[in-house]
């Protein structure tokens, strides 16, 4: 394989989960919720994936354990911030706090003698379309779990993009809760499901990365991807194209990171680190074209 | 047929306080059925409690005869029950065809239509409802309560922000609903539309009902002592216009001779006349309501309504009568206390909020601005205080041109402002009544770099006996005040300000009860009659009628007028410049 | 009942519920509740030594919560800490690794704090003008930024013509090398402690915030923007300045704690050396509810439960990550019970009349 296909590869492998983080987290944002937990959501699917497949012996049943282990830390959030209204910023902080705390506890305590097998998902190569030079290994050479990823997502944009009823409804909560509920609609239910689409999204993410790419759990092993993908949504300004397109982008500069010695360019990895954050905040200042969040981004809603 | 919606008993209760207890009525299907009272008697609470915004803490409720007790707007909905909100209820960034499709999407094109062959109600589906004129936008709000077809319509307060136009327009379609079958409950504290379009009405005071009844067996009169507590002949000029009706405009000052009889009589422009054996009260000091004898039982619309001389003439003597030449009102010896040419302003998609718009105010003399809502006047009044920059034009405050000058610079200079949005622009709820007197005058107090709170606390006390606030000291946070008592405050402390000049007053007495009404409005003379040149800008025509000299309208973002407020053709002129027909 | 809604009791509900989870996972791990406490707590108060170490991060929470708060009051979220204490680290260690050797700690050690100071400012001065002049939210801004100063500090660090202590050998750690002795934070001489003047430096901190936001026309002003921005506007507060420097503040004060970090042993700059204060001292912000304090009480806790965490660790073999799955229960158990009991509160309360304007605040809606 050619450096630049190497280099495509890991790319895509980024992306794919952080495309999916990120597809997710924008319909929760939509709604108006913020969910810095996204990074703890992730990892938490990450674990569980791993010790399901592990428990179970097979890899479908270990992804599905990642949802349940997503979908876990999104019901805390989505309690705590649409029942209890608790600050969102607060709650995803700490519990990104207690995703790593708990997996890493987690891990010495069940992980730890299991050895380094864990039943995993393997690479398929779709004749024909993986051999097309430089991008086909890239684009079609998937695990299962990679293309259910990709079907999710792709499902998820066009069942609730903005001009279908239920994207409309998600939309309206997030702009003007108190005209939203004035009109019927279940606010905090709508904002509680997108909370819990979220977070099964971003576990299906973490199992993604556990059973696809590294094929093991290791502490702290999303690393900041979570961030990334909340970062994915503001810099694709809260549409589903830009953020599609930023998640790519992201996953693609990490890749180089790692590739950029083999390429003899001293440009140290960190500076790479800092450019997907540094086009989030020109994207969000206005300063290029115009951005605009829902307006009940972080508000609580509460009839009063 | 029985009952569409029933109360009995129905009472809300918040801590220690009642908002509302012992509400028992009832409205039958085919009817009109208004909920009066004053501001502060209630009429929100109702409305939320039917509308599912809030539960009721006692008593009951029932739909078609069946308990009903909705926890949410989606409940009150699914059980025919639709509320016309005036703000709240519509997403301003989406179009009017999302918000539509928000309530139903399949088939909306159809239900729209019959809705406008029904009703005649007709929305333009492809604009944004934040580039929307408030009237049109409460056009929305109707169709969107409309779309799901319910059993009862609820409109809260909704002709405030209406031309006279669109009020007829509304009264139309409130009949044409109540005559589809269905039921409408209009709640207003305007006495002037109830006669036009009840069947049945119910008054609220304090919280309760204190009587109602089919229209035809209560007459307009006995409503109005209902809501307000007292006789009908004690009613004064300031009270009638916080109830929505017009006095008819009264003679102005005459400096060189005495007090000469001025006659004002109150009309109520839709008061049925009193039956001829009222022998018509004996002349007070006060204004009578009173209406020709010789008329007996015509039901009058808002148009037809005669002003009528009275048989003997009632001396009026208001504050501003009886000042003898206390400020010169006819040549001032400067210029204009305040002066605006050209201003403009512009909405962000290049219309015209205000289009060059001219004023002169003079010290003593007391400027209305009369209009609908959304015709200019508010940008106006935030380009006075410094909100809002102008795209074109200038002010000019006695010497200086304050047209980009911060607020702080304004106050120093003598420009008080009591602005329209009370809650947001006037006042910081959360902090007590002291800091929001002294917030902008902080360096009084200040000693070594620290606030000496005790200072601060007894001149705040002062301030709360001169203006009779009540308030439970001058650590209390604003927002425990009542609406009357909150103005008080922000009236008190724009009038200490140093070298006071112009006072600019954006919908003063909006939301108050008649007493703090009154009260306002007699802090307004005191400051003309002291030399401060006072702007109003009020959307109740009576009201300024009242309390004002010279009225001028802004419409469309124009000023047009001014009109004598003296002429016994004010009143009609104004109302005609407000439509847009030329004075 | 109501009794029970006040805010103090409330937080000790939680601290207390997390607690017992917390003894309930280190009997998973082998420890019975007693062992696990004794642990816990000599961890925490047992040696001066770890009292010490403690009080060291005591003082970088409240610091970076103090500011936090001013402009909280002021209606701004500041969730930029990390990246604003990785910009006051790196101030604080380019100056301290650039002054001559010999120089005296009054001025060593002022210069390095002001530069941190700066720097944090400085940090901060991007999102705030933002937020000032333009409305983009300072939630996003300074959340964006955080990252971009993690990676910053890595980039010094590894870079010899940056930070990067000289490379003699392939184990050459990337860290910088360490400060001058003059500004290394003095010690508050307590035997056998590494307690240093931070601790003092940020009580001091603490109380003038506590003056200044209670006692001052400058307090004032701030809270009446936070609460009615038109409002104060109309009574003569400049919004867009004052936000302005609300939000910088704030980072100037989260760029003294990465300056006293800095400043403490062991004297260099290295990647991670935030430790996720930024993150902490904005919960104990947050938590605080603008009590000075509740602040203390709060970064009181936190800081010294990481220290019972560790000996948690090596007396009773109990994974420290035990002690931080209590402290995140702690608080998104606070977080929720507080604002749920607030709400009970002003349930009693006769509502205020309905303003006429909608809910949207916050993200991008310039007043």
């Amino acid at each position: 394989m050619t450096l630049l296909t190497q280099i495509l590869v890991s790319g895509i492998g980024f992306a794919l989960p952080l495309l999916v983080a990120a597809v997710g987290e924008l319909v929760s944002e939509r709604a108006g919720a913020l969910n810095l937990s996204l990074e703890g959501m992730m990892l938490s699917g990450a674990f569980t994936a791993v010790l399901g497949a592990v428990t179970t012996g097979s890899p479908w049943l270990g992804a599905l354990a990642g949802i349940l282990g997503g979908l876990l830390l999104g019901a805390a959030q989505a309690v705590l911030s649409v029942r209890a209204l608790a600050d969102q910023i607060v709650v995803g902080i700490a519990a990104n706090a207690l995703a790593l705390a708990a997996t890493t506890f987690g891990a010495r305590l069940l992980l730890a003698d299991r050895g380094q097998e864990v039943p995993a998902f393997d690479r398929i190569a779709i004749p024909v379309l993986h051999d097309i030079p430089v991008v086909g290994p890239a684009l079609f050479g998937q695990t299962p779990l990679g293309w259910v990823c990709v079907l999710v997502v792709v499902v998820t944009a066009v069942l609730l993009g903005p001009r279908t009823g239920r994207g409309l409804r998600i939309d309206a909560t997030g702009e003007d809760a108190v005209a939203a509920d004035r009109t019927g609609l279940p606010v905090r239910r709508v904002r509680a499901l997108c909370i819990l689409l979220t977070s099964a999204m971003a576990g299906l993410a973490g199992a993604q990365l556990a059973l696809s790419e590294v094929r093991a759990f290791s502490d702290n092993m999303t690393a900041g991807i979570g961030y990334l993908a909340v970062v994915a949504v503001i810099a694709g300004r809260w549409r589903a194209t830009g953020t599609v397109l930023a998640a790519v982008l992201f996953g693609l500069a990490q890749a180089l990171q790692y590739a950029l010695p083999a390429l003899g360019v001293a440009v140290p990895p960190a500076v790479l680190t800092m450019i997907p954050y540094v086009i989030a905040v020109v994207a969000v200042s206005g300063l290029a074209g115009s951005s605009r969040a829902p307006s009940c981004l972080t508000v609580p809603f509460a009839r009063a | 047929m029985g009952a569409l919606l029933e109360l009995q008993g129905l009472g809300k209760r918040y801590g220690a306080v009642d908002a509302l207890h012992d509400v028992t009525l009832s409205v039958s299907a085919g009817t009109v059925h208004c909920v009066l009272g004053e501001n502060g008697a209630g009429k929100s609470t109702l409305c939320n409690l039917v509308n599912g915004g809030v539960r009721a803490t006692t008593g009951s409720m029932a739909v078609r005869e069946e308990a009903y007790t909705p926890g949410s707007p989606a409940d009150a909905l699914r059980r025919g029950v639709a509320m016309v909100h005036q703000h709240f209820s519509l997403i301003p960034t989406m179009t009017v065809q999302q918000n539509l499709q928000l309530v139903r999407r399949t088939g909306l094109r159809e239900r729209l239509d019959r809705i406008a062959d029904e009703f005649g109600l007709t929305v333009d589906t492809g604009r944004r409802v934040a580039d929307l004129p408030v009237g049109a936008r409460q056009k929305v709000e109707i169709v969107k309560a409309l779309v799901p077809d319910p059993d009862l319509v609820l409109l809260d307060e909704p002709t405030g922000v209406l031309d006279v136009a669109e009020i007829d327009a509304l009264i139309g379609t409130c009949q044409a609903i109540a005559g589809s079958g269905r039921a409408v409950v209009l709640v207003t504290h305007k006495l002037g539309e109830v006669s036009r379009v009840a069947d049945a009405a119910t008054v609220l005071r304090h919280g309760t009902v204190v009587g109602g009844g089919r229209l035809s067996e209560v007459p307009v009169p006995r409503l109005l002592s209902l809501m307000l507590g007292r006789d009908a002949a004690e009613i004064d000029a300031d009270t009638a216009g916080a109830v929505g009706l017009t006095p008819a405009p009264r003679a102005r000052f005459v400096p060189s001779a005495s007090p000469s009889v001025p006659e004002t009589t109150l009309t109520a422009r839709n008061v049925p006349p009193a039956s001829p054996s009222d022998p018509g009260t004996t002349p007070t000091a006060r204004n009578v309501p009173s209406a020709s004898p010789s008329d007996p039982a015509t039901t009058l619309t808002a148009r037809n309504v005669p002003s009528v001389p009275p048989a003997d003439p009632a001396t009026t003597l208001t504050a501003r009568n009886v000042r003898s030449g206390a400020s010169d009102a006819s040549g001032p010896t400067t210029g204009p206390a305040l002066s605006v040419r050209g201003l403009a302003v512009h909405h962000t998609d290049g219309t015209a909020a205000l289009d060059a718009a001219d004023l002169d105010l003079r010290a003593g003399e007391i400027t209305g601005i009369a209009g609908v809502e959304g015709n200019g006047q508010s940008e106006l009044v935030r380009v006075l205080s410094g909100a809002l920059r102008p795209s074109a034009g200038s002010v000019r405050l006695g010497d200086a041109d304050i047209t980009s000058a911060t607020p702080a610079v304004r106050t120093r200079l003598g420009l008080g402002v009591v602005p329209e949005d009370r809650h947001h622009e006037a006042m910081v709820g959360e902090l007590s009544v002291a800091e929001n007197l002294f917030l902008g005058d902080l360096a009084r107090f200040r000693r070594r770099g620290l606030v000496q709170r005790a200072a601060m606390d007894a001149a705040a006390t002062r301030v709360i006996e001169e203006y009779a606030i009540r308030a439970a000291g001058p650590r209390a946070e604003m927002r425990s005040l009542s609406g009357g008592n909150q103005q008080k405050v922000v009236l008190a402390r724009e009038l200490a300000i140093d070298g006071l000049s112009v006072l600019v007053a954006a919908q003063p007495t909006r939301g108050l009860d008649v007493g703090a009404v009154a009260s306002v409005l007699a802090r307004l003379r005191e400051a003309a009659d002291r030399g401060v040149a006072v702007l109003v800008v009020s959307s109740e025509v009576g009201e300024l009628l009242t309390v004002c000299d010279r009225i001028l309208v802004s419409y469309r973002g124009r000023l047009l007028g001014p009109v004598d407020a003296a002429d016994p053709t004010a009143a009609d002129r104004v109302g005609s410049l407000m439509t847009g027909t030329a004075a | 009942m109501s009794r029970l809604l006040h805010p103090a009791a409330v937080a000790a509900l939680a601290v207390a519920a997390a607690l017992i989870v917390g003894l309930l996972l280190a009997g998973l791990a082998g420890a019975d509740p007693l062992t696990t406490v004794s642990a816990l707590v000599e961890g925490m108060l047992g040696t001066p030594y770890a009292i010490g170490e403690s009080l060291n991060g005591v003082a970088v929470l409240m610091l970076v919560a103090a500011g936090f708060v001013i402009a909280y009051r002021a209606g701004l979220v500041n969730v930029g800490g990390e990246g604003q204490l990785c910009a006051g680290g790196i101030a604080a260690t380019a100056i301290g690794t650039g002054l001559p050797a010999g120089t005296p700690a009054f001025v060593a050690l002022p210069a390095v704090l002001v530069a941190a100071a700066a720097a944090g400012f400085a940090w901060a001065a991007v999102p705030a003008a933002l937020r000032a002049w333009r409305g983009t939210s300072e939630i996003i801004t300074t959340l964006l930024l955080n990252f971009v100063g993690l990676a910053l500090v890595t980039l010094m660090v590894h870079e010899e013509g940056l930070l990067r202590q000289p490379v003699t050998s392939s184990e050459t750690l990337p860290q910088s090398a360490p400060l001058v002795e003059g500004a290394h934070l003095p010690e508050l001489g307590l035997s056998r402690s590494p307690a240093t003047v931070g601790i003092v430096v940020a009580v001091v901190a603490l109380v003038a915030v506590g003056i200044l936001l209670r006692h001052t026309g400058t307090g004032l002003r701030l809270t009446a923007l936070g609460h009615a921005p038109e409002a104060a506007a109309r009574l003569g507060v400049p919004v867009a300045r004052t936000r302005f420097l609300a939000l910088g503040g704030a980072g100037a004060f989260a760029g003294v704690a990465g300056g006293m970090l800095v400043a403490t042993a062991p004297y260099v700059l290295a990647e991670g050396f935030t430790s996720g204060y930024g993150f902490s001292g904005l919960v104990v912000g947050l938590l605080a509810r603008g009590s000075m304090t509740a602040l203390a009480a709060v970064a009181v806790l936190l800081g010294f439960l990481v220290s019972g965490g560790i000996n948690l660790q090596l007396v009773a073999g109990v994974p420290a990550t035990t002690v931080s799955i209590v402290e995140s229960l702690i608080i998104l158990f606070i977080a929720g019970s507080a604002a749920w009991a607030a709400r009970r509160r002003a349930a009693l309360r006769a509502p205020a009349p309905r303003p006429a304007a909608t809910q949207a605040e916050t993200v991008g809606a310039e007043r």
